[in-house]
């Protein structure tokens, strides 16, 4: 069933809509969410939370595209888990994201702190646009999708130490970038 | 601004640039899902079991006639994990997870549950003279629970008070939701307390407590002729089948002679794979300083970014088991025994408080760890280490209350024997080459930030933790190829 026909279940409120979006997308938020947080058992109740957070919000959303939509919704639900639990459970996928991104946050007074997270989100876009294909893919699929170091590199035929300086210069540069497009000092 | 917050902006980007970076990780997937198949099929195998036995004696002689079933518990049926391709089957997935669901339980506030494991791991791990040691904690709580059930006045009270329950109806409910928290039966993971009650045939005995034993504590009762080597065989028999055949050798030494009247044994048996496996071709010889002296050892190498954690006289990291549990090992910082860690606050905090995960000195980094394939076991007698906690008067003929299980007014019992036998036994097993060829490869990968080396090349302490959290196994390891 194609994107729009699953959308078009959703705003009929015709509960095929969860089985279909599970079947075409449920690989896609499992793996999201699996290596977000480790826990297949968690996982799972991210993916189910998905398709529920997905009946709640269309209507009135009408996604463009309906992939990024829902792993969209896996990632929230996969941060605030963590935001819940960390402090009694280990997710190792997301301490280890986190703590990589450690690199890209601005020095103290470069950047507005209480930045609106889609003002934040277009400056992000904006870096990624600047940058080549092969980076860009990179970037996201390491931090948007989750994919563990060692798979890009397989995917690349290159070392997972270069994947690794690579992914580290990117992360250096979205700081510079984002400390350059500070709105306030 | 912190990392969260980029974590958040990134979740926002546009669409397209979502959906350009998924079509290359779609083409990669299609290329690759050979590979990845033969990564499961390649996972590593760790295997690890324990029992207790726990027997009671009545001083008066008595023959009888062959075992029979009186009571007997049910397990629950749980469908297979869904490994390799079947995890993107949503039946066969969806029939796991149900599964999996209904074993949960919420244990609430288990702080009196971690005051038991830590002392009564001081006490049972603590003397052992150099030698290798193995507890499990999870079991003899299993066993002082169903010993609770079985006992009244004092005697339950003296177990209540260690065990740090309320009321026996807190101990019963609790003991169940230990029970379901660490089921697991579905073909990757196998974590199954058992326990069974054995019975002289003459005895006289309440049914309703076996009811409860098999309802609450998921323990069958069984009743023969004490002493003969029949009913003896049918108890080594009934250890051996829980614990997978792994600890023959101490079932073997498991007999009941005449004189008993009651007999009560737990097991807990628990298998399960690597999350990341070991690569048998980086498996390498080298020098383990035991006690007295080196001895040449396999050690499996792994390098992998993950949490480092220490203490003023400790460093530790832990390994995850594939479905659930991990597996934590300390290291003694040179100079420091593991005996003096067993005494140690903040080691005995790390290992068996629920702050784990936010301890405070921690770091995620790249750990180059060296740790020995072992095989240790011990078998030892609990009675002295439990009489040393409070729990005196089920030790003693003229004070112990064993009513509830017992009618007969005239028995005098008293639990003669507190037998503790563990095994627990850690390879790379079942690796293809091809698969750890790949492994071999991204293994390389070079520290962005920071690296340590965690060698455990001289006596060390590990800990078993089930799926809900729980230590199962707790030892020391003087001698990783046995005494």
């Amino acid at each position: 069933m194609d994107d729009f026909a699953i959308v078009e279940l959703y705003h009929r409120r015709e509960q095929l809509a969860i089985a279909e979006s599970d079947k075409k997308y449920g690989p896609l938020c499992r793996s999201i969410a699996q290596r977000l947080l480790g826990c297949r058992e968690d996982a799972e109740e991210c993916v189910n939370d998905t398709w529920y957070a997905a009946w709640d919000k269309m209507p009135p959303d009408r996604p463009q595209s309906l992939g990024a939509f829902l792993g969209r919704i896996t990632r929230n639900l996969s941060i605030s888990r963590w935001r819940r639990d960390h402090a009694r459970k280990r997710y190792d996928g997301m301490e280890l994201l986190l703590s990589e991104l450690e690199d890209c946050v601005p020095a103290p007074g470069t950047v507005e702190e209480d930045l609106e997270r889609q003002q934040l989100a277009g400056i992000v876009s904006a870096w990624l646009d600047g940058l080549e294909d092969q980076e860009r893919r990179l970037f996201i699929r390491r931090y948007w999708y989750g994919d563990p170091v060692k798979e890009l590199a397989a995917g690349r035929g290159e070392g997972a130490n270069a994947i690794a300086q690579r992914l580290l210069r990117l992360r250096k540069g979205l700081r510079a970038f984002l400390e350059s497009e500070g709105v306030s000092v | 601004m912190n990392s969260q917050n980029i974590f958040d902006g990134i979740t926002d980007i546009r669409d397209d640039l979502v959906d350009g970076a998924k079509e290359a990780r779609g083409k990669q997937k299609s290329q690759g899902g050979s590979r990845g198949r033969k990564r499961m099929l390649g996972a590593a195998v760790a295997a690890v079991l324990a029992l207790a036995v726990f027997v009671g004696i009545f001083a008066r002689p008595h023959s009888g006639l062959t075992a029979y079933a009186i009571a007997q518990a049910g397990y629950p049926k749980m469908a297979p994990y869904p490994s390799g391709l079947a995890q993107f089957n949503s039946k066969v997935h969806d029939a796991w997870w149900e599964d999996v669901k209904a074993q949960r339980r919420d244990l609430g506030d288990i702080s009196s549950l971690e005051s038991f494991f830590a002392r009564s791991a001081q006490a049972f791990l603590t003397g052992t003279e150099g030698q290798n040691r193995v507890y499990s904690p999870v079991n003899v709580y299993m066993a002082l629970a169903m010993l609770a059930q079985l006992t009244g006045g004092e005697s339950r009270e003296q177990i209540l008070t260690l065990l740090g329950s309320g009321s026996m109806a807190d101990l019963r409910q609790q003991a169940s939701d230990v029970w379901n928290s660490n089921y697991r039966d579905d073909g990757a993971l196998t974590s199954i307390l058992a326990g069974s009650l054995w019975l002289d045939k003459d005895l006289k005995y309440n049914q309703g407590t076996m009811d409860i034993l098999a309802r609450d504590f998921y323990a069958s009762s069984y009743r023969g002729n004490m002493g003969s080597e029949q009913f003896n065989k049918a108890l080594q028999s009934w250890l051996n089948e829980q614990t997978g055949g792994l600890l023959k050798e101490q079932a073997g030494n498991i007999e009941l002679d005449k004189e008993t009247i009651l007999a009560l044994a737990t097991t807990v048996y628990f298998k399960a794979k690597w999350h990341d496996e070991f690569s048998r071709e980086k498996t390498l010889p080298g020098a383990f300083h035991t006690p007295s002296g080196d001895v040449d050892t396999d050690f499996m190498n792994q390098r992998e970014d993950q949490p480092y954690y220490w203490g003023d006289r400790f460093a530790a990291v832990n390994q995850s088991f594939e479905g659930g549990g991990s597996m934590w090992f300390l290291l003694p910082d040179e100079g420091t025994t593991p005996e003096e860690l067993l005494s140690d606050g903040e080691a005995m905090d790390f290992l068996f408080g629920s702050n784990r995960y936010q301890w405070e000195n921690q770091k995620f980094i790249f750990v180059n760890k060296s740790i020995p394939k072992f095989d240790v076991s011990s078998q030892f007698d609990l009675g002295e280490g439990l009489q040393a906690l409070g729990i005196t008067d089920v030790f003693d003929p003229e004070v112990s209350d064993f009513t509830p299980v017992i009618t007969d007014a005239e028995a005098t019992v008293a639990v003669s024997q507190a037998s503790h036998a563990a095994r627990v036994v850690i390879d790379e097993e079942g690796c293809t080459a091809a698969a750890f060829t790949v492994m071999a490869a991204a293994g390389a990968v070079q520290p962005p930030d920071d690296e340590v080396d965690f060698i455990l090349d001289r006596p060390f302490i590990f800990c078993i933790t089930g799926i809900g959290g729980l230590p199962l196994f707790v030892g020391v390891v003087n001698y990783p190829a046995g005494a």
